[in-house]
């Protein structure tokens, strides 16, 4: 999903004998000040890092919120990618970075703050035009690590490998957590059978 | 695993749930706000030459310590007690400086496991000089920890600026953490000086006024990163 355009070119440009694969040129590109390749990447990352967002928080206006803060992070530390280097594990180890961070904020304001109203609910449902229930309400019951997993895995195309490298942990955990979270949704969409057995 | 038959059912499942989709004006914002500011900058040196770095840094403040400071304390340690201190002292500088490199740049394995254990085998070093240094009576417990306390950070400091110069273009994601390993770095090179400098073998001295130098230099590492770190995201 979201990486069919990403295939390997030959010998870069901008870096002579490293083959990257189209994303890693950008990126490179980017570093130089291209304004033409940055914007190109901006415009290649951007959707899927919204689609990260969104899965997890299921607001559209935070998630938004989030995209231009991670870019803005990314803006600031983009010296640290190393050419040749697999980009996309670079991106997402930023957007968790982000990710946690805004969480550990919205925390601190929501103990200061004191609601004073209700707000209307934002119908993201119905402006999707489908009667299925949105993909990050799918995913809820699931613990914080196993939706991360899942989101990459599902949503942004990542694969275990450059998942354990966003997530500065190993293959096998990866596995683990995306295993553990097929199960629990298994048993959170099988029908209810053992309805009598709870009663009693 | 995801392809296969007993997974496929979720898979399908998964697909056909709906995500919202990024707003042009959304995009709009994130290009404006970064193309604003484009600047060439220049990617981060191989991970070889920072640990070149820290090693050549750590080395010179080592070596300069013991020939400013003498060597009494090593001459009067065991060989037991040599390899008590000195061996885990070599293997937490070489996994903190391992870990500090590996914490410059995002998505790279084992930066934060190195530091945690780096910190175990700080932990090690404290329990190994427990065991093989013995309880002293002393007369001037204070004066003379404080003595040996300073001269620790006389070489710390220097050694903490030193280690800033290379690691702080690479502090921007994880700066506490950058801040606290670089600082338990410098710490280890105070120590380092003073196990072959100072001939006091009481435990308590060395435990209290040796290791405690290593113990300030990570939390002034975590403080001042975690200052500068917020007054940084306060202006940008």
């Amino acid at each position: 999903m979201g990486r069919s355009n990403e295939q390997a070119v030959e010998a870069s440009p901008a870096v002579p004998g490293c083959a990257l694969t189209e994303l890693e040129e950008l990126m490179v590109r980017y570093q130089q000040a291209d304004e033409a390749g940055a914007r190109s990447l901006i415009e290649r990352l951007s959707p899927q890092l919204f689609r990260f967002f969104a899965a997890q928080l299921g607001n559209p206006e935070d998630a938004g919120d989030m995209l231009q803060e991670a870019w803005l992070r990314i803006h600031r530390v983009r010296h640290t990618y190393r050419a040749g280097d697999p980009l996309l594990p670079w991106v997402y180890a930023i957007a968790r970075c982000v990710r946690v961070d805004s969480y550990r904020k919205r925390r601190r304001i929501a103990v200061r703050e004191v609601a004073v109203d209700v707000l209307p609910e934002k119908a993201i449902e119905g402006a999707q035009g489908n009667d299925l229930p949105a993909f990050e309400k799918l995913i809820a019951p699931l613990p914080a690590s196993q939706r991360e997993v899942l989101t990459m895995l599902k949503v942004n195309g990542l694969s275990l490998e450059e998942i354990a490298l966003a997530t500065s942990s190993s293959v096998g955990s990866v596995k683990q957590k995306a295993h553990r979270a097929y199960q629990s949704l298994r048993g959170l969409l099988a029908p209810p059978r053992n309805t009598k057995r709870e009663a009693t | 695993m995801t392809g296969s038959g007993m997974n496929r059912d979720i898979d399908q499942l998964l697909a056909s749930h709906p995500l919202p989709s990024l707003r042009s004006d959304r995009l709009k914002q994130v290009e404006t706000a970064v193309l604003g500011d484009l600047k060439p900058v220049r990617p981060l040196a191989p991970e070889g030459a920072y640990l070149a770095a820290i090693a050549g840094i750590f080395i010179a403040v080592f070596s300069l310590g013991c020939y400013l400071t003498g060597q009494h304390g090593w001459h009067a340690l065991s060989e037991l007690q040599k390899f008590a201190v000195f061996v885990p002292l070599a293997a937490s500088v070489a996994l903190l400086a391992f870990s500090v490199v590996r914490q410059m740049s995002p998505a790279r394995k084992l930066a934060r496991s190195s530091a945690l254990i780096s910190a175990v085998l700080f932990v090690a070093l404290l329990l190994a000089m427990l065991a093989v240094f013995q309880p002293a009576q002393e007369s001037a417990f204070v004066r003379h920890g404080m003595a040996c306390f300073r001269t620790g950070m006389a070489f710390a400091i220097p050694a903490a600026l030193l280690f800033a110069l290379p690691l702080h273009r690479g502090a921007g994601l994880s700066p506490v953490l950058t801040g606290a390993t670089a600082g338990g770095l410098a710490g280890l090179a105070g120590l380092a000086v003073l196990e072959i400098h100072c001939p006091n073998l009481n435990v308590f001295h060395i435990v209290v006024w040796h290791v405690s130098v290593t113990v300030v230099c990570v939390v002034a590492g975590l403080i001042f990163s975690s200052v500068t770190f917020r007054r940084w995201n306060a202006n940008h």
